[in-house]
């Protein structure tokens, strides 16, 4: 039998015994005190749990002023004036205050805090979803077991709570106590509270830790309660707009949220209707039930919710979650497919009709009584979605859903070529280019906007075009019959790096002969294609670094195919090693990344986890050439997650669009004092390198973004070996691009061994005009505990 | 004529302060009175008649020049020397006022841009316009920038490449 006692000092009640009626409770010298109940046999922390369980907001503040030192905020602002409050709108031009007093920087800020605190909550919000949802069916005692080869299953609770979950039921504790901190994060948004914009910034990248711990009990819960794989080797799974049989009734799942698409294959599969009706997804829902069933198919990154719902192909369309078009209902119903929203956070004025028998919700669907249904059960989304399906998808095939090639030529005369189509797209593709093409019924450059999703179909052009063209179901017709062959791959999220991989990769990391870990994780707001993801990965793959990749990146990684017709999916392999192409499948499992950077600390370095959130940082960021990229990053979940990456000390690279966010974390090179350290194993205070030189980078294109990255994976304890071989692929690849040797090459070599043997005697030339000296190679720097001044920097 | 000076991409507008619009006759005494100006040069001009005519510029005026993104290397094809940075990591340095500048001789007073990504440019021109007070920005593109403190207009590339050999010249 388990021991249980009661302990008093948690929440004291003293009860006043008079109210109560029983003449015990009389006597006078009783008190009760209630308080928590605690199961002895649950594990207990450990002694050795450093200083920041649970930490509240302000706690880690001290490590982010560390960070924030280094790597100041660069603001660049989107908007001159605040309009939160009714004092407003106020102007923050030329060092002016607003009504509150505050500041343009506190103003970025703030709304950077803002963003973070969204991102957060909409993944925290959806990991409380589904944790609910599985418990209610498998019960809080269904253990968290990853297997043989995953002790560490939650690296980020254990360092944040120093809690090692069980159970599903263990989950609750961590979004409890992430709940109540983003309520107090979320307040200092207010008017008149938080002032300063780095406390702000402390706050936001609290924030990013809170949504790194909620993507972490997300796809734990979804993991072990849907069997999803555990960190082994992942199926290929089909993906593309080709890969999707027209011809069956089909069910488009768009979002983020598993449950609804695993409702719909259990129902399939219990109606052995496996084969007579097709299961599709876009963003992220779509990565999530290929994990649940391999036969579920992939349609693509959000980029393509536009023209796959114009093509009119899906007959049941199942929103839950973040990323979905808000219009998705009147786009839907422009070719009659049906709606069924499925969440709290999105129910478009649809009835609920979650208590209703599904026979009376499919009639009234089937017979157009209602536009769309809201239903907050997968289990009845699963049976309304498919018998919908099977019963509207054949009178569906009959309706025109595009313009025909004839017509988009007689349609695109009525353009008056007035050119705002292309001052209002977001990449100022030449939308007017194409129409005009059209009108001589040349397609072509319709066709490169349709190809590689160089257009990635906003709809923005359609809403300013004065003639009302059709623009995005011109551009989806001509795709559809020019673009064959749209059919790819994507291998299925493994979920989390194992502990047995992290033993074998740990040291070649940390010393450098793995040059990193890069992670293209994010959405699909790309500049130029959804190629440049891919050619990047391409290229680092090719260069013996490990790629690590989730939601949209992942998808369009997959959409890209060498001369000889392979996906990188195909040629790499998906192990947590040098070339090796990890999915780890959506945006919740991208709390993997991070995570195996713990891993890292701990198994390799034996640094304790519980508690223990700025050791561990200032490990990982000194020492763990990992290097976050989101090209297209574009909603407020990115800034939560590049936000909370940088927290752990890992640099980020976004694409141009990326300045939007309004704050980048850039460090200054030149300034050598910001780069000093404390060597612990010295015991006294050096000259650093600027190593990562930046913490959260803005890049104009994939050139100077590739040459960046591999810049940010450098670390200041490579090896000499480690070190040549990272210098060698930035000094390659940047005569590659830039054609010369970067002129900033003498800020990384340390001793003339650093130096790649191909490039010596042209990298020592510049060594010699810039009177370089040896520097002493830093055994075990710190951000932290700088007891001392004295500044040491040569041998 | 108002097509011309609303922001390029019109939802850049960022509140009541816009910029001036300029021919190259007022761009050219604003380079005339400037002690140390900047070119900063993009991308999105490579190996154009646009890149040549603003090197030439710069040669003109003896101005020192940034190149961003990946337009080093065109630009060294090209036989003209620049120095790369990140666009953000110039903007960063143009916004302090210690910095010593491209030669040294402290911080520029007069940065003008030329073939940076729109929106991007947009936003670093945001950073100076509210961090650097001790700098002006011009921008020679074919865009209206509604950030700098002065503009050419929104103009086809035609009448853009006559503006260019006007400053040139």
């Amino acid at each position: 039998m388990q021991l249980i006692k009661i302990y008093g000092d948690i929440l004291e009640n003293k009860s006043k015994a008079k109210e109560l009626k029983d003449d015990f409770w009389k006597s006078k010298e009783i008190k009760i005190i209630t308080g928590n109940i605690v199961d002895e046999t649950q594990e207990d922390v450990p002694e050795s749990a450093g200083p920041t369980l649970k930490p509240n907001v302000t706690d880690l503040r001290e490590w982010d002023m560390k960070l924030l030192e280094r790597y100041e905020p660069f603001y660049a602002p989107f908007c001159d004036m605040c309009c939160l409050c009714t004092y407003g709108k106020c102007d923050l031009t030329k060092g002016k205050k607003g009504a509150c007093g505050i500041d343009i920087e506190a103003q970025q800020a703030r709304t950077v805090l803002l963003a973070c605190c969204i991102g957060s909550a909409a993944h925290s919000g959806h990991a409380r979803h589904l944790l609910e949802y599985l418990i209610d069916k498998h019960g809080k005692e269904l253990p968290i077991d990853l297997g043989m080869n995953i002790d560490i299953e939650a690296p980020i609770m254990r360092v944040v709570l120093g809690k090692h979950p069980k159970n599903l039921g263990d989950l609750k504790d961590g979004l409890n106590y992430l709940e109540e901190q983003m309520v107090h994060l979320l307040s200092a948004c207010h008017t008149g509270q938080e002032g300063k914009s780095v406390d702000f910034e402390s706050k936001a990248l609290h924030a990013g830790l809170m949504d790194n711990l909620g993507k972490e009990i997300g796809d734990l819960a979804q993991i072990v309660a849907l069997n999803m794989p555990k960190g082994e080797d992942a199926p290929l799974v089909e993906l593309g707009m080709g890969s999707v049989k027209k011809e069956k009734p089909i069910v488009l799942c768009i979002g983020h949220n598993v449950a609804p698409g695993a409702g719909i294959i259990d129902y399939m599969e219990d109606q052995e209707l496996e084969d007579d009706v097709e299961v599709c997804g876009i963003c992220c829902a779509a990565l999530d039930i290929t994990r649940y069933n391999s036969r579920a198919k992939v349609v693509g990154p959000m980029s393509k919710q536009l023209k796959f719902v114009r093509s009119g192909v899906a007959d049941v369309v199942v929103v839950d979650e973040q990323c979905v078009r808000t219009d998705i209902l009147e786009e839907a119903r422009k070719n009659r497919a049906c709606v069924i929203t499925t969440t709290d956070k999105i129910c478009l004025g649809l009835p609920d009709m979650t208590h209703a028998d599904p026979d009376i919700i499919v009639r009234k669907l089937v017979n157009d009584e209602v536009e769309g249904v809201l239903i907050q059960d997968p289990d009845k989304v699963g049976e309304v979605a498919t018998r919908v399906a099977l019963k509207i998808s054949k009178e569906r095939k009959s309706i025109k859903k595009l313009p025909n090639l004839e017509e988009i030529q007689e349609m695109s005369k009525e353009c008056t070529q007035c050119g705002w189509c292309i001052r209002v797209c977001p990449n100022s593709l030449n939308m007017k280019e194409a129409v005009e093409g059209a009108m001589e019924s040349n397609f072509t450059k319709f066709q490169e906007l349709y190809e590689n999703d160089v257009c990635y179909t906003c709809g923005r052009c359609e809403q300013e075009c004065e003639v009302d063209l059709p623009l995005i179901s011109m551009l989806t017709k001509v795709g559809e019959h020019y673009v064959k062959n749209e059919k790819y791959n994507v291998r299925a999220g493994r979920g989390p790096v194992q502990d047995v991989e992290i033993r074998r990769v740990g040291a070649p990391l940390v010393l450098g002969d793995i040059p990193g870990v890069i992670a293209f994780v994010g959405c699909s707001n790309y500049p130029e294609g959804a190629d440049d993801v891919a050619k990047m990965a391409e290229e680092f793959l090719e260069r013996n670094y490990i790629v690590v990749t989730s939601g949209c990146g992942a998808m369009s990684i997959g959409e890209y195919r060498d001369e000889e017709g392979k996906t990188l999916y195909e040629r790499y392999s998906g192990d947590f090693d040098a070339k090796g192409l990890v999915n780890v499948g959506s945006c919740v499992s991208n709390a993997h990344i991070p995570g195996a950077c713990i891993k890292i600390a701990n198994i390799f370095a034996k640094k304790p986890l519980e508690g223990n959130f700025q050791e561990i940082a200032d490990y990982i960021l000194n020492r763990v050439g990992a290097c976050g990229v989101a090209w297209g990053a574009f909603s407020q979940k990115a800034a939560a997650i590049a936000t909370g990456i940088n927290r752990w000390g890992i640099p980020v690279v976004v694409g141009p669009h990326g300045t939007k966010y309004r704050r980048l974390f850039l460090g200054r090179a030149d300034k050598t004092e910001k780069w000093r350290v404390n060597d612990l194993r010295a015991g006294k205070v050096m000259e650093g390198e600027p190593a990562p030189e930046h913490l959260l980078y803005a890049a104009e294109n994939r050139e100077e973004a590739t040459v960046a990255i591999v810049k940010l994976c450098i670390r200041p304890t490579d090896t000499t070996k480690g070190r040549q071989i990272k210098l060698n692929n930035y000094i390659d690849l940047h005569k590659k691009y830039f054609g010369t040797i970067p002129h900033d090459i003498y800020k990384f070599v340390r001793t003339e061994k650093d130096i790649p043997i191909t490039y010596k005697k042209e990298v020592l030339k510049i060594l010699e005009d810039d009177e370089w000296e040896p520097k002493a190679i830093l055994q075990e720097p710190s951000l932290m505990d700088f007891k001392e001044e004295i500044v040491s920097g040569g041998k | 004529m108002d097509e011309r000076v609303i922001p390029w991409q019109p939802t850049v507008i960022a509140g009541p302060k816009q910029a001036l619009l300029v021919t190259p006759e007022t761009a050219e005494m604003m380079i005339q009175k400037a002690k140390r100006p900047l070119l900063v040069i993009g991308p999105l001009i490579n190996d154009s008649p646009a890149q040549t005519l603003s090197t030439k510029i710069a040669e003109k005026w003896d101005i020192p020049m940034v190149s961003t993104g990946d337009a080093f290397k065109s630009l060294s094809e090209a036989d003209v020397q620049s120095r790369a940075y990140g666009l953000v990591e110039i903007v960063n340095l143009l916004k302090d006022p210690d910095w010593e500048g491209l030669k040294g001789d402290g911080q520029h007073d007069l940065v003008l841009f030329v073939g940076v990504l729109y929106y991007m440019g947009s936003q670093g021109l945001s950073t100076l316009k509210h961090f650097a007070p001790h700098i002006k920005t011009l921008t020679i593109c074919r865009f209206f920038h509604s950030n700098a403190d002065a503009s050419f207009p929104n103009m086809n590339e035609g009448e853009w490449l006559k503006y260019l050999e006007k400053l040139a010249k």
